[in-house]
């Protein structure tokens, strides 16, 4: 196995378009070391197999559809799209190069020889409507698409050394009429499948051999050649142009036959012969040899004479395969053995090898038939010498290469195997070497050492095969998982959204707390997954958890700070819980955006689950290449909300004075102070003022004062259930600290009021008190409690107003829906709070316009006033009854 | 703002109307190029150039002041893309009817309706475009392509209406294409139009040239000659290129030819050949008028001068780009007497009046040249076979061979049987193996085409020619062996044999039978076996009863057997046979046949009549 050489050797790269090459253009042809290639673009490539590079690329004004080589003139013929048929000498590829080096040659990078574009005198047959071609020693035989009929056209060709251009038309008939493929008229639309051209010569024709040795020619034995074309074309020993349609008919044009001058075109009707009709797109017509003794004979005695094929070969693009060949009936007489066989298509090109193979690739495949006697079971009964019939079906080997669209086969390597050269339709030149012999079971003898390289072949087939195996095996093995995976990730969601109001089977809750990391305060969020669903959380799944700031949540336009932490959930069973904890703030600035709102979702993505089974992992294996990515769905994954939580205010207070003393922080660290402020600040004398903006401004500036007052009433009803025996004040208190640390000093001592430390150091003071209201209800007063909150910053009343208004909020929303009803009021009241409030906030508006347009000194004027006007509208307080 | 529109507008048509005169002077510049390559590309360009000027101007809504425009390039586009593809295609046809459908666009009371066709379209046109004087010009110009597209598609009665209606007389006055078309006077063209590849009156004349040259050769071809000959004048008399003026002079003398005026078919073809170019029809049409003369020697002498004439290449000119005469001809027609094939055609005609007319040895010559022509493949260009409605090539091989026996080149002729035989040795059955199974009687023979068996039968001949009796006698029971074996009847399987038509009536195969026993029993005679001679000619008769030949071989044989009786009543029933309806004259047999047949004719045939006439009637008073 080490020492066998690889069966498929990568050659070159060529560009090709998106989604492959199609096949029925693109032609690789192979004289000596030199490959010509097309990939049916307006390029054509020359590749040296010895020196494995590109010599020469020649850029045509459109598509090239066909390519031939005449290799004693090394003159090669191309077919171009819609212009004509050009020619070019290979010798003096220079001739026809242009003065300035086209740089659109980007294809390829480090390609060394330049795009030669090609010169329109280049063009030896301008016609817009060609659409085959072949060559043939003296006469070029063309094929155009007339109106309504196919037109097969032959030209003189000129001696050698003249100029390459043909001479006069010296004959032209029309073939049977088609159907014009449908396109804008007057600019016909480029035919799908294009007619297929070859010319057959009788094995006694004196025309030189090595011409025809070339695409599309080759030799027939005398019998078949006399059975298929008849008495005149054998005694006339003329060349037959054979030609498959895209329509199916198979038809032939004796050469000879064809009459001279245009003023007398050939009757069709005699000239032309229908073979056979395949029914479907003809794309490849060929000949083999099929008789194993003859084949032998020819190796040994005319090594450099080609072989005399003696059965002729069509292919439809669906698979239909017909094969004919001259056998002898009982009595002697020599009849057509016409056989047709279907081959799994669509077929992409076929080429004729070496002892009675035909290869024919599909998009999954290239596969070889055997048509060779050798390989019939037919034998005892067949008579000695007569010629072994076709076999009566036919069984494609594999050979593993898929969408190859074009291949050439060069008949005879010195080892006797078969050598191909292949177009893959991602553009890859490949050679590929075939030894059948050791791979089909056949009539060979054996001699031990062929013995022996028969068993080594064998070992290496055996481990491609084993390699093959086990990785095909892995493939599998990671779709099942994947499946698997789909099918869990598929339960837990119809859990999830089918919980409805319930508890839902996986949760997530959040709660927060203050923790130290190194020298600074950080507020901590803690989210818990639990799984108490029956399935398992596995591979694929994915917490996500978006942490958005106020600031966030109010501007929509900025993109700033929404967070989104993922964290993979590896492996969560039922009944398991993860806890995930993650900084909320105070972030560099030092500041914290309260409220922050906290959502956590559970993300489950195909792409890792389902795209690591279907990615190509291994690009040798042609069924997993084939798969394109594109079959991934556009959205990437399943997304599932779970919870979604608010840490405000209330919950970041903390409260350094009741803390016990031993556990005591020195003073809750505010954001990134300076280390030397704060040694400076520990240092410093009681007494002594403290420094600072904040400081000061707590001591000059009165502090900030916002108050609520809600209905006794409506709080008791609403905290009847585990505040019961506590003052309704204490009972507030507690109930708005519910979620902070603190609450079970705050139960513990039964504080009505208490003073707190803000995230950034302010001073936060709340106090709750009952109040009587007299002036809002004519039954009397009504009995309320009245939260106040006052701080030195305006910003944080704001968060703890906020805070408290949305616990209110909360609160009144679940009363109403228990129908409370509200007291009688005085309305004239309300009313008059009411037009004040509007008058003040008309106010509010004119003064903000005017600070916007004033200079410094009077806008400071301004925002005295505008802070008036906000104490103002703040009395009397919110009231919720 | 209007007037803004308008000298925009202007402006756009003497930019459009520029491209127009500018591309169709670049067509007739690559008209007068020499270089075929160059010619093309110019002519390809100007042709795209016509295709985008139209587009633009077929982009925007259909307005009067451009329409003339619009339909001028229309015209120079058609004009150019036919005369390039050398013929008209649908394509045509639709890029006619769209510019009809935008001049019915200006006009609201005719407002464009679908589904009308090519034309309904004119009808409504021509009608409408009495509102529309400046169109006038334009559209008969565009009705002259309509017309040539109608006269190449043979659609006559649609081209006589378009001219009825161009003409303005009543529909059904007169179906006299040839009138209409000398009645139809296009308006002239203005001084200042935009340049055009082809005028309307350009047109006319090419459609009358065309059609009455078309409607002569017709008359020609289905035998009223008479007919024939007005037309043809009217198509000598209008513009005539020369190619097809020579085609027409063929034709005229082909007319005088089969009204019985030798002398005035004669001087129409010399008038012919003094145009020059195609001597083809010309020569072929005088062999044909010396033969009916009987003129042998005139008519081989113009065969010869075919041949030369066929050697040469036709230097074709490169056609212009214009509506030409010969655009508008009927494809050519086996059957038409223009038609004058191919070299090795003519040559083929040649060998075999040569050997009909008894001239042996010319016959041989021609033959072998033909062979050589057919068969050489060194030479540079292909030369075809005569194809049907000639002989297959087998044929012309025996035929060959019979030209050589009866030039005494018995050698050569068993060469060319050898060679015969052996190029289509694959296609035989497998003879060494059929000739033991029919020693064994086992297995039928083998369908084996006709002319295998005459191979061996003129190769039997041949070895009499040269004295070995033996080997002749034995080439000729092969010959009958393969005959007898065989019935054409039996159907051929598969693809093979498609040229044995000619060989394969059973005539063909009797007389074949009788020919060969008939020199079987000959040489029996020659060698003294007269009973075997006997058998074979009794067997001959009963083979081929309609052979008169057979009687007299069998006659002459009993007679020198003494064998009175049956002589006597051999000859009644000959006598018999003579009163009844003559002769073998409705056969067709091949031509190697029937000149094999003329060797083993009785050569003494009224002598042994005469004598039975006058020695039987003793024998009938007995």
């Amino acid at each position: 196995m080490a020492g066998a050489a690889p069966r498929v050797r990568y050659l070159a790269g060529f560009c090709c378009p998106l989604g492959g090459l199609a096949a029925g253009k693109p032609r690789v042809l192979c004289h000596e070391a030199e490959v010509f290639l097309s990939t049916g673009s307006e390029l054509v490539y020359v590749y040296d197999q010895d020196g494995g590079l590109l010599t020469a690329a020649f850029r045509f004004p459109d598509q090239v559809w066909h390519l031939e080589l005449l290799a004693p003139r090394r003159l090669l013929y191309a077919l171009c799209a819609r212009r004509g048929l050009y020619c070019l000498s290979l010798d003096h590829p220079g001739r026809s190069r242009s003065t300035s080096q086209d740089d659109r040659d980007s294809e390829d990078g480090d390609q060394p020889s330049p795009v030669i574009p090609v010169d329109p005198d280049a063009c030896i047959l301008p016609d817009a409507a060609l659409c085959a071609f072949t060559l043939l020693d003296s006469v070029l035989v063309t094929l155009v698409q007339g109106p309504t009929r196919w037109k097969m056209q032959l030209f003189e060709q000129p001696c050698p050394g003249e100029d390459p251009r043909p001479g006069g038309q010296i004959g032209e008939v029309e073939l049977s009429s088609y159907t014009p493929p449908a396109g804008v008229p007057g600019k016909p639309a480029a035919p799908h499948f294009l007619p297929v051209l070859c010319c057959v010569s009788p094995s006694g024709s004196r025309v030189p051999h090595d011409l025809l040795g070339g695409s599309g020619g080759f030799t027939l034995e005398d019998a078949l050649f006399g059975l298929l074309f008849g008495a005149d074309a054998t005694l006339l020993q003329s060349p037959v142009v054979l030609c498959g349609l895209p329509d199916g008919q198979l038809c032939c044009v004796i050469l000879k036959a064809l009459v001279t001058s245009r003023s007398a075109p050939g009757d069709p009707n005699a000239l032309v012969k229908i073979l056979h009709h395949l029914e479907e797109p003809v794309i490849f017509i060929g000949a083999l040899k099929t008789e194993p003794q003859a084949a032998e004979a020819a190796e040994n005695f005319l090594p450099d004479e080609d072989v005399h094929c003696d059965c002729l070969v069509a292919l439809g693009h669906h698979g239909r395969m017909l094969a004919i060949k001259a056998s002898w009936d009982e009595s002697g007489k020599l009849v057509p053995e016409l056989r047709e066989y279907c081959l799994p298509g669509p077929m992409l090109c076929a080429a004729c090898g070496g002892g009675g193979r035909v290869y024919h690739s599909t998009p999954s495949d290239l596969c070889v038939v055997d048509l060779s006697r050798g390989s019939t079971l037919l034998g005892p009964e067949q008579p000695e010498e007569g010629p072994g019939g076709l076999p009566p079906m036919l069984c494609p080997a594999s050979l593993n290469i898929c969408s190859v669209v074009s291949l050439s086969a060069s008949p005879r390597t010195h080892e006797g195997g078969t050598k191909l050269l292949a177009l893959s339709a991602k553009g890859r030149l490949m050679t590929c070497s075939l030894d059948l012999d050791s791979e089909m079971p056949g009539p060979a003898r054996m001699t031990t050492e062929s013995a022996g390289r028969k068993i080594k072949e064998l070992l290496s087939g055996i481990g491609n095969i084993s390699e093959r195996v086990s990785f095909l095996k892995k493939a599998v093995d990671q779709r099942n998982k994947a499946l698997t995976s789909l099918n869990e990730a598929m339960n837990v969601s119809c859990a999830l959204l089918s919980s409805g109001t319930g508890p839902r089977p996986i949760s997530c809750t959040t709660s927060t707390t203050w923790s130290r990391l190194q020298t600074q305060d950080v507020l901590m969020a803690t989210c818990v997954l639990e799984n108490s669903s029956n399935f398992s959380l596995d591979q694929g799944w994915t917490l996500c958890i978006q942490v958005l700031t106020s600031s966030c949540a109010l501007d929509l336009d900025s993109a700033c700070s929404a967070i989104t932490y993922t964290i993979p959930v590896d492996q969560l069973g039922p009944g398991a819980r993860r806890e995930v904890t993650l900084p909320l703030g105070p972030g560099e600035n030092g500041g914290l955006d309260l409220p922050v709102t906290v959502s956590c979702t559970l993300f489950y993505s195909l792409r890792e689950v389902v795209g690591g089974a279907l990615a190509p992992s291994d690009s040798e294996d042609p069924f997993l290449d084939e798969c394109p990515s594109d079959v991934l769905p556009e959205q990437e994954g399943v997304c599932l909300p779970l919870s979604r939580h608010t840490v405000d205010m209330l919950q970041c207070l903390r409260f350094p004075g009741l803390a016990p003393p031993h556990t005591r922080a020195p003073s809750p660290l505010g954001p990134t102070r300076d280390p030397v402020a704060t040694f400076l600040e520990t240092c410093r004398e009681p007494g002594s003022q403290p420094a600072g903006p904040a400081s000061l401004r707590a001591e000059y500036l009165p502090p900030s004062v916002a108050s609520i007052k809600v209905s006794a009433e409506l709080l008791r009803a609403a905290l009847k259930d585990g505040h019961s025996g506590v003052p309704l004040c204490c009972a507030t208190l507690q109930w708005l600290l519910a979620e902070n640390a603190a609450v079970d000093v705050v139960k513990a001592r039964a504080l009505s009021s208490i003073q707190g430390v803000a995230p950034d150091g302010a001073d936060v003071h709340l106090i709750v008190r009952e109040v009587a209201m007299t002036d809002l209800c004519p039954a009397g007063p009504i009995q309320a409690v009245e939260i106040q909150v006052e701080s030195s910053s305006l910003a944080d009343i704001c968060r703890a107003h906020h805070a408290i208004v949305g616990r209110m909020q909360t609160m009144v929303t679940e009363q109403a829906a228990q129908g409370s009803s509200a007291p009688d009021l005085r309305v004239q009241y309300l009313r008059q709070i009411h037009a004040n409030h509007e008058t003040l906030l008309r106010e509010v508006q004119t003064l903000r316009d005017r600070l916007c347009m004033e200079d410094e000194a009077s806008s400071c004027a301004t925002a005295q006033r505008l802070l008036q006007v906000y104490r103002q509208l703040r009395h009397p307080s919110l009231i919720l009854l | 703002m209007s007037r803004q529109t308008t000298s925009v507008g202007s402006s756009c048509l003497d930019l459009w109307r520029e491209k127009n005169d500018r591309l169709v002077r670049q067509a007739e510049v690559a008209q007068n190029s020499g270089l075929t390559l160059r010619r093309q590309h110019l002519a390809q360009d100007a042709l795209e150039g016509l295709r985008g000027l139209l587009h633009s101007l077929q982009g925007l809504p259909a307005a009067i002041p451009v329409l003339p425009l619009e339909l001028t390039v229309t015209c120079n586009f058609i004009i150019l893309r036919a005369s390039l593809a050398q013929g008209f295609t649908e394509d045509q046809a639709q890029d006619i009817q769209r510019s009809l459908e935008r001049v019915l666009e200006t006009q609201e009371q005719w407002g464009p309706r679908l589904e009308q066709g090519l034309r309904e379209l004119w009808d409504s046109v021509l009608r409408a475009s009495c509102l529309l004087p400046e169109l006038l010009s334009a559209l008969h110009r565009l009705a002259g392509l309509q017309a040539a597209l109608w006269l190449s598609a043979d659609r006559l009665g649609d081209l006589a209406l378009l001219l009825e209606t161009l003409n303005g007389s009543q529909s059904g006055a007169s179906k006299d294409l040839l009138l209409l078309l000398k009645t139809w006077s296009p308006p002239a063209e203005e001084l200042d139009a935009p340049l055009t590849l082809q005028d309307a009156q350009g047109l006319k004349d090419v459609l009358l040239t065309a059609f009455a040259y078309r409607q002569g050769l017709q008359e020609l071809i289905t035998g009223n000659p008479d007919k024939a000959l007005s037309s043809l004048h009217e198509a000598a008399s209008g513009l005539c290129p020369r190619p097809v003026l020579v085609q027409v002079y063929t034709a005229l003398g082909s007319c005088h030819r089969k009204m019985g005026n030798p002398q005035r078919a004669l001087l129409y073809l010399v008038a012919a050949l003094k145009e020059g170019s195609a001597w083809g029809p010309p020569l072929l049409e005088a062999s044909r008028l010396y033969q009916q003369l009987g003129d042998t020697t005139a008519e081989l002498e113009s065969l010869e001068l075919l041949v030369e004439a066929l050697n040469v290449p036709c230097s074709s000119k490169a056609p212009q780009f214009l509506i030409e005469v010969e655009l508008l001809l009927p494809p050519p027609d086996l059957a038409s007497p223009l038609h004058c094939g191919t070299q090795s055609q003519t040559k083929h005609i040649l060998a075999s009046r040569c050997l009909q007319t008894g001239r042996a040895g010319d016959a041989a010559e021609h033959y072998l040249d033909l062979l050589a022509l057919l068969l050489d493949s060194s030479e540079p260009r292909f030369s075809p076979p005569p194809s049907p409605p000639g002989p297959c090539m087998p044929e012309v091989f025996l035929e060959a061979a019979v030209a050589l026996i009866q030039a005494g080149r018995a050698q050569d002729a068993l060469t060319l049987c050898e060679e015969l035989l052996s190029r289509t040795s694959s296609l035989l059955p497998k003879m060494s193996r059929l000739w033991e199974d029919a020693r064994k009687g086992t297995k039928e023979l083998p369908y084996c085409p006709l002319w295998v068996s005459a191979t061996h039968l003129l190769q039997g001949q041949a070895w009499v020619q040269l004295g070995a009796q033996k080997v002749a006698i034995s080439e000729f029971s092969r010959c009958l062996e393969l005959l007898f074996r065989a019935t054409p009847e039996e159907k051929e399987k598969g693809a093979a044999f498609n040229c044995e038509q000619g060989c394969k009536s059973d005539v063909a195969l009797q007389q074949l039978r009788a020919a060969a026993l008939i020199s079987r029993g000959l040489e029996w005679v020659a060698s003294g076996q007269d009973t075997k001679a006997l058998q074979d000619f009794l067997l001959s008769v009963q083979m081929c009863p309609g052979n008169r030949d057979t009687y007299f071989h069998l006659l002459q044989t009993l007679k020198r057997l003494d064998r009175r009786d049956e002589a006597s009543a051999l000859w009644w029933r000959l006598e018999a046979q003579t009163k009844g309806p003559h002769e073998d004259a409705m056969w067709s047999l091949p031509l190697y046949l029937e000149s094999y047949l003329s060797w083993i004719r009785p050569s003494d045939r009224d002598a042994l009549l005469e004598e039975f006439r006058t020695s039987l009637p003793k024998s009938c008073d007995l």
